[in-house]
């Protein structure tokens, strides 16, 4: 079903059709969809909010939707590249609002004050499935870039709070390993992040044509 | 605004011509008598163009006709169609490229810009012009040189976009507002994509591109249009439109997904056109920096710019070309500025040079110490005109605001990276407890007195710190848009328990293109002097 719609979407962004309103249900369609099956589609979504953009006239439970749905492709740009097509006043509007907020904690991996807040407003994503575990998947992702071995009691808290269960399962899916009771260990960083020297190499093939003409 | 409306107004020969004529022509304008020069002008003019003398004409459209604009036309209108159909029997096809230069004119030299009437004058010429090359069973014999195709094309989205600030402009006479109500037609923003997008399908260009890129004849997918000159550059140059009106509307997506199979890197044989080049990697370096791909950004504009510095000669006779370049070019320094600060990594020496330069190493030393006003200043002084289909006042200044306020919601995020990054540069290794004491001194005083509450923080920052610097980075594949993960910033780390290792990047002067261009310059000096007959 889903990957139906996806094909007739795509079918329908060809060219000068992307703009055509008469799309739009179809296109609002497949974004409650995306939400219902956590299937995730990029281009449909931008294509309409730029339907939206070009008529002035946003949909604000779409456009909220479309925006979490961003936020659950962390960490890719996505949610800047939705926001550019949106406009201050529509910002300032709640529960659109909120959702921009949310996603600047995680921006700036304030991890803590995200679950805090996303916590006190279940209502807000209780139609994008699969929401609060794509955040983790987002805070595996900067975990998993910035340590080697990791306190066991701040993940679960960056992770929300989870209990030994749930963490197991984050630990088994990313193939981390505790060390002891106190930490984790998350990879051998040390083998990919280490000091470049760069110096330069001319090879004998680079300077051929040069020394060929200088005779 | 109906999608209906979409197609082009129809040329339905001396009817429709005649019509739009009574409303909207200048032809109750005195006019003062056409020198004798002007005419002879026109007439060769026209001439070459019938004959289809692309160079002939290529000389009369970038040499000859803005020396008689300098000289006759200073600061006023060329002589209007009516003037010019007296001196020849009714070429429409001469008298439509002329009145887009006439009117083109109007928009760059006459002061006050062109009036209401004007701006309608010109959008139903180029309605007229398009709807001649579209609307015929096969292709048109017109032939025009590559850079008044780019020009035409290009100045085809600028006055779209000069006519949506000039709708959202505070304070219109009444008569601008009434016909602006009764035409919602004129300079609508479908309608603009639509003729972009009909020129890029008539001419298949994309296939065209697409097999090129794997090696094979475009000639053999571009069909009988396609393999047409005019409709095969007019369909490349629609893509450099659309990428540039995508821009305008903030949606960057699109506009880089627009170039697929346009190699960014390579010399083509559509980069004829320095201007075009330029332009393109603008737009794109521009699209690349908002959506946090610095490193793609970084590495578009360093092309672009060193294309620049190594064809400079090229293109200093031509005016009015080089006002847009040299904007384009400073703008282009001031954005790798920005994504270098935001960024650090290696450059070209010779770029690096131009950016040591005190007007920019001013500008990059106030941002890396988190002076958000100037990041603000820099970006507004180098961003696209951004433009709103909001019909109320004052709605493309909330676009550039809007806009502005997007990319200063990502530098606010990164604000205390410079300053961490300073720190890291310092050591290989770095307990984070030492690093919160250094970031506590840094700022004066303490925030909180709870050394718990730094640490904590400084986590979060460094987490941050990873984060914001990976990213998507092109390597391969048709699309601007594909690419992976990668840090390409030049100051790395990770954090083992409470310690952080740092990875630094040290890069070795580079001495061969150095030499080998003294070498260069010596063998040219010998040759000269070889040469030299006493």
């Amino acid at each position: 079903m889903a990957e139906a719609m996806r094909r007739t979407v795509a079918s329908l962004l060809q060219g000068i059709e992307r703009y055509n309103p008469q799309h739009l249900s179809t296109l609002e369609q497949y974004v409650e969809v995306q939400s219902q099956e956590n299937i995730y589609d990029l281009e449909a979504n931008l294509a309409v909010l730029k339907i939206y953009q070009f008529h002035h006239d946003y949909n604000l439970d779409i456009t909220v939707q479309i925006m979490l749905k961003a936020i659950t492709n962390f960490p890719h740009s996505d949610f800047v590249l939705c926001k550019c097509l949106l406009n201050e006043k529509l910002c300032q509007e709640a529960p659109l609002s909120q959702v921009l907020t949310l996603a600047d904690l995680l921006e700036n991996c304030n991890f803590k004050e995200f679950w805090y807040q996303v916590h006190a407003m279940p209502e807000l994503y209780v139609k994008v499935n699969g929401f609060l575990d794509s955040v983790r998947k987002f805070v595996c992702h900067v975990i998993g870039i910035t340590f080697q071995s990791v306190e066991k009691h701040f993940l679960m808290e960056l992770l929300g709070g989870v209990d030994d269960a749930v963490l197991n399962q984050w630990m088994q899916k990313y193939n981390w390993k505790a060390v002891d009771n106190k930490y984790i260990f998350v990879s051998n960083q040390d083998e990919n992040i280490k000091t470049k020297n760069i110096t330069e190499k001319i090879d004998y093939e680079n300077i051929l044509g040069v020394m060929a003409s200088c005779r | 605004m109906d999608y209906e409306q979409v197609s082009i107004p129809e040329y339905d020969g001396d009817t429709y011509y005649n019509s739009y004529e009574d409303r909207y022509s200048d032809a109750d304008m005195y006019e003062p008598p056409m020198p004798e020069i002007i005419k002879k002008f026109l007439l060769y003019f026209r001439n070459a163009i019938n004959e289809g003398m692309v160079y002939e004409m290529q000389n009369l459209y970038e040499n000859t006709f803005p020396k008689l604009s300098d000289q006759y036309f200073d600061k006023a209108p060329w002589p209007s169609d009516n003037e010019v159909r007296k001196i020849m029997d009714d070429d429409k096809t001469f008298l439509m490229l002329y009145k887009e230069l006439y009117y083109r004119h109007i928009f760059a030299r006459v002061p006050n810009g062109p009036s209401t009437r004007q701006r309608f004058g010109s959008f139903y010429n180029y309605c007229d012009l398009f709807n001649y090359i579209f609307t015929c069973e096969t292709p048109v014999t017109l032939e025009l040189p590559d850079q008044w195709l780019w020009e035409l094309v290009d100045e085809f989205v600028y006055q779209f976009q000069s006519f949506t600030q000039f709708r959202s402009r505070p304070r219109k006479t009444q008569e601008e507002m009434d016909m602006l109500a009764s035409n919602n037609e004129v300079w609508n923003v479908l309608l603009v994509l639509n003729v972009l997008h009909s020129f890029i399908n008539k001419s298949n260009i994309k296939l065209q591109l697409e097999v090129t890129a794997s090696g094979g004849d475009p000639d053999s997918v571009a069909g009988e249009f396609g393999r047409h000159s005019l409709y095969k550059m007019l369909g490349y140059y629609s893509m450099i439109g659309l990428l540039r009106l995508h821009s305008l509307f903030g949606d960057y997506y699109l506009a880089i997904k627009v170039l697929e199979n346009i190699d960014m890197h390579k010399k083509n044989a559509y980069s004829s056109v320095p201007a075009c080049h330029i332009s393109t990697a603008y737009y794109v370096g521009f699209a690349y920096m908002m959506m946090r791909r610095y490193s793609d950004a970084i590495r578009t504009f360093s092309s672009i710019l060193l294309y620049i510095q190594r064809t400079k000669q090229l293109f200093q006779t031509r005016s009015y070309q080089n006002d847009q370049i040299n904007k384009q070019t400073d703008q282009m320094y001031t954005l790798l500025a920005m994504c270098l600060v935001l960024h650090p990594q290696c450059v070209d020496e010779s770029i690096q040079q131009v950016l040591r330069e005190k007007n920019y190493t001013d500008r990059m030393f106030k941002m890396q110490y988190g002076d958000l006003q100037e990041f603000e200043n820099c970006f507004q002084m180098a961003c696209p005109k951004f433009l709103s289909m909001d019909p109320a006042e004052d709605s493309v200044k909330e676009a550039v605001k809007y806009q502005t306020s997007v990319f200063m919601a990502e530098v606010k995020q990164q604000k205390m990276l410079p300053t961490i990054r300073s720190y890291l540069k310092l050591y290989t290794t770095l307990p984070i407890n030492k690093l919160v004491t250094f970031m506590a001194q840094g700022q004066g005083q303490r925030e909180s007195n709870e050394p718990t509450d730094d640490k904590e923080n400084l986590t979060k920052h460094l987490l941050c710190f990873k984060h914001k610097m990976k990213n998507i980075v092109w390597n391969k594949g048709a699309s601007g848009l594909d690419g992976s993960f990668h840090s390409g910033s030049e100051l790395d780390f990770y954090i083992d328990r409470d310690m952080i290792h740092i990875a630094d990047t040290k890069v070795a002067h580079r001495y061969g293109d150095f030499f080998i261009r003294k070498v260069l310059k010596f063998e040219e000096l010998n040759r000269k002097l070889k040469s030299i007959k006493v």
